[in-house]
């Protein structure tokens, strides 16, 4: 009988094998690809009416750069486009973009009423023949009109990518003027890629390392007005600057907004002992987070507010450690050789990015929170201050050159260590520190 | 379909389960002998020298009388058993001796008429030749149009029945703009080619081949009755669905798609080989672009499946996501988009896949794994 029962079984397995090998798909796996920046075309947006046709082509140009810029895209000359786009409402012709290999393509309308624009634009898939997202707008005043263009380049960079932009922000910075030893140094404000820079302090004093706040609306920084390092607070709004609160005889600097924007972290000078304290900007109430004989500074507070990552000579070199943002014992994570130093925690909290000096090469670098997976971006004469992007993909650092006559610049560079390129300044620029996205 | 399945499913039970019955009569006689051989070699000495010696010993002599009547019995026995054998050994020499006589002067000569009655026709098969290169032909166009005749080829028409069979679902998803061109081009291109040249030899040709099928080709008239049957089938389904009427188009479609999946068992021959699959991975890693993800999207595997058309290029509309890993839902959209991309932007002017084995990658599924393409 068990023998007559798997017989049939046998049976029907071999009857039923046909049946299910008719539904098995082709299955392959594709593991290797190309990393190349994606070929997409932004036509001049339609303008509605004529006074509207310079700001079309402007911000269509200003969108093209924004997305070029990020090393993603690669944008294809208007010389190659097939057809052109004359009304932002007709349907696109996606023969003509597909032929000239435009995988995405932007299509935009200017309308301007008064001192008020208005910017639509749509973004499509070209060879899927679809829409990514829908149409969206952007309207204010003439002023703005760079803004409204970084937006749009913002929505085109996040729809593609997936991840958030960062070209509608702004970075304050060191300007600085004059030769190596009689340099002049003074804050300035501008957009992230240069333009629209506007300065917020003479040149009476020295400035050092600002700071944006979580918000964008206050910058923090060193100045040496009085003759000795301390801690200022600019409101960029209104242009107005305040000295934090200190004690007599104290030196403080490298300070850093905590998340929540209330609380500044800072190094503290005195009877030359550096550590690091917190101070409540409010109350000007202040505690000591390091009581450690050596030289504690350039802190750095993790997104959520939890942890604090900084440099420490403690163990007779500078390197980077972490601890808790209430203090208490730190553990180290760096463990290269040379020397660490200026730590910056991504915005995303899973990078940290430092400034590396070994074998008289200095380098941009980034590691995970638990020290591993170190990779350095940049090598250089003197590479240094690192910022972070809003959206953590990349970082904008100094720049310096040898010699009498060097000079100081921005550069920004994507954490794949592509993409290297300067930032023009009209004078040269240090210290960076980079805004979250405008509202 | 169920009575065909149901008998080959009886037949297949009882092949089993005679091939069982015959394995269990033949597994028992083998232990019986091995027993033997080992018990027997110890007993037999001992048994052998005692009835030598209890005959020997005085039974014989002291009664002569008694054992008339046992003789009586024993003796009509033995004399009887002994010519028995001696007749049957006779009478079975003469029958067996006859019959393989016979029988190799039977075979010998049905072989032989076979061979020379090809033999002194060996100048006309050449339309058998013909006929045996009709599957063949399939694969080089050329050939077939030369001699074979426009309407017994093979080729067009089986090509033009999985045309329409494709149609309905493609019209229905995306829009009758690609699937109608693709139905006129491949058809008609075909007839035209072999209409003009193939219809002199139709008919010197066909005259031939109706004598010779009967001795051998059995084999090769299959062969010619599947195509033509297709084609019949063929105008039978287009004319279906063109009466239009709701119901009739419905009934149409719903049949249709019935038929589909038993087309796709059809998957007959060998399927897509290792360097098939890789001409194909090869194509579309080359459109994959990674460059503008993000870093979650590149942690993030998605399998993407994509319905094929009979020349080689994806069906854009049939492009879905089925499964994604490693990342966010948003992540898991742009690592799909870019695999979208890849697949139509490199299938634009068709992938280079076997048309013989269409029913081998109509559907596919592809696993677009970034690990090695990270930012490291």
């Amino acid at each position: 009988m068990i023998r007559f029962l798997t017989s049939l079984l046998v049976g029907a397995t071999l009857l039923a094998a046909p049946v299910h090998a008719q539904n098995q798909p082709l299955r392959i796996t594709i593991d290797e690809g190309i990393i190349e920046p994606l070929p997409l075309a932004v036509p001049n947006f339609v303008p509605d009416g004529a006074a509207a046709t310079e700001y079309a082509a402007q911000i269509a140009r200003v969108v093209a750069a924004d997305l070029t810029g990020s090393g993603l895209f690669r944008e294809i000359p208007s010389t190659a486009y097939i057809s052109q786009v004359t009304s932002f409402d007709a349907p696109v012709q996606f023969a003509d973009w597909k032929a000239i290999n435009a995988q995405a393509l932007v299509t935009g309308s200017v309308s301007l009423s008064g001192d008020r624009l208005t910017v639509r634009f749509r973004l499509w898939d070209v060879f899927a023949g679809t829409e990514l997202g829908s149409g969206l707008q952007f309207a204010g005043t003439t002023d703005g009109w760079r803004r409204m263009a970084h937006k749009v380049a913002d929505a085109v960079y996040s729809r593609i990518t997936g991840e958030g932009g960062y070209f509608d922000s702004r970075v304050v910075f060191v300007s600085e003027s004059g030769p190596k030893d009689q340099r002049r140094k003074r804050l300035a404000i501008m957009d992230y890629d240069g333009a629209n820079v506007q300065y917020l302090t003479d040149s009476s004093s020295i400035v050092l390392a600002p700071r944006f706040s979580p918000t964008g609306d206050r910058v923090l920084y060193t100045s040496y007005q009085g003759g000795f390092p301390r801690i200022h607070i600019l409101d960029v709004g209104r242009v107005e600057q305040r000295v934090l609160q200190s004690q007599e005889g104290t030196m403080s600097f490298a300070p850093r907004f905590s998340p929540d924007g209330q609380t500044v972290l800072f190094s503290l000078s005195q009877g030359g002992n550096t550590d690091l304290y917190t101070m409540n900007i409010a109350s000007g109430q202040s505690a000591r987070l390091t009581s450690a004989p050596s030289i504690e500074t350039a802190p750095s507070y993790s997104p959520d507010g939890s942890r604090i990552v900084f440099e420490s000579d403690r163990s007779g070199t500078p390197q980077l450690y972490i601890m808790s943002a209430s203090g208490g014992e730190a553990q180290r994570i760096s463990f290269g050789q040379g020397r660490y130093g200026t730590p910056v925690w991504s915005p995303r909290g899973d990078l940290i990015a430092f400034t590396k000096q070994n074998k008289g090469r200095f380098h941009i670098g980034v590691m995970r929170t638990d020290g591993s997976e170190e990779r350095l971006l940049t090598a250089s004469f003197l590479d240094e201050g690192p910022t972070w992007s809003p959206n953590g993909r990349v970082i904008m650092f100094t720049r310096e050159t040898q010699g009498a006559d060097g000079r100081a610049s921005l550069y920004s560079v994507d954490i794949s260590g592509r993409n290297l390129r300067p930032v023009r300044t009209p004078d040269g620029g240090s210290d960076p520190t980079w805004s979250p996205l405008l509202e | 379909m169920q009575t065909g399945t149901k008998i080959s499913g009886i037949a297949h039970v009882t092949l089993v389960a005679w091939a069982f019955l015959g394995g269990a009569f033949r597994s028992e006689p083998l232990p019986f002998e091995v027993q033997d051989v080992s018990v027997i070699s110890a007993e037999e000495f001992a048994a052998l020298s005692a009835p030598r010696e209890a005959p020997e010993v005085i039974q014989n002599p002291a009664e002569p009388a008694q054992p008339i009547a046992p003789a009586e019995q024993t003796t009509p026995s033995e004399p009887a058993a002994e010519p028995e054998p001696v007749e049957t050994r006779p009478e079975p020499e003469p029958v067996p001796a006859p019959e393989p006589e016979p029988a190799p002067e039977a075979v010998a000569p049905t072989p032989e008429p076979a061979l020379p009655e090809e033999n002194p026709s060996l100048e006309q098969p050449e339309p058998e030749t013909v006929l045996l290169p009709e599957p063949p032909g399939k694969r080089p166009k050329p050939r077939p149009v030369e001699r074979v005749a426009p309407e017994p080829v093979a080729a067009p028409p089986p090509d033009a029945r999985p045309d329409p069979v494709e149609t309905p679902p493609v019209s229905a998803e995306q829009g009758a703009e690609t699937p109608q061109p693709e139905q006129q081009a491949t058809a008609p291109e075909e007839a035209t080619d072999r209409i003009t040249p193939e219809a002199e030899p139709t008919v010197e040709v066909a005259p031939s081949r109706s004598p010779r099928p009967r001795t051998r080709p059995q084999v090769t008239q299959t062969a010619e009755a599947k195509p033509e049957s297709k084609p019949e089938v063929e105008p039978s389904e287009n004319p279906a669905p063109t009466p239009s009427s709701a119901v009739n188009a419905a009934l149409a479609e719903a049949l249709a798609s019935a038929s589909e999946p038993v087309a796709a068992p059809a998957p007959s021959g060998p399927p897509l080989s290792s360097g098939e699959k890789d001409a194909l991975r090869v194509a579309v890693s080359q459109c994959w672009n990674v460059g503008s993800l993000s870093t979650e999207a590149l942690n993030t595997t998605v399998v993407v499946s994509v319905r094929m058309n009979a020349d080689g290029t994806p069906d854009t509309g049939s492009i879905r996501m089925i499964e994604s890993s490693g990342g966010s839902s948003g992540a898991a959209k742009q690592a799909y988009e870019a695999a979208r991309r890849a697949i139509i932007r490199c299938g634009t002017k068709g992938y280079n896949l076997p048309s013989e084995k269409y029913d081998h990658w109509r559907d596919i599924e592809m696993t677009f794994n970034p690990e090695r393409m990270r930012i490291k």
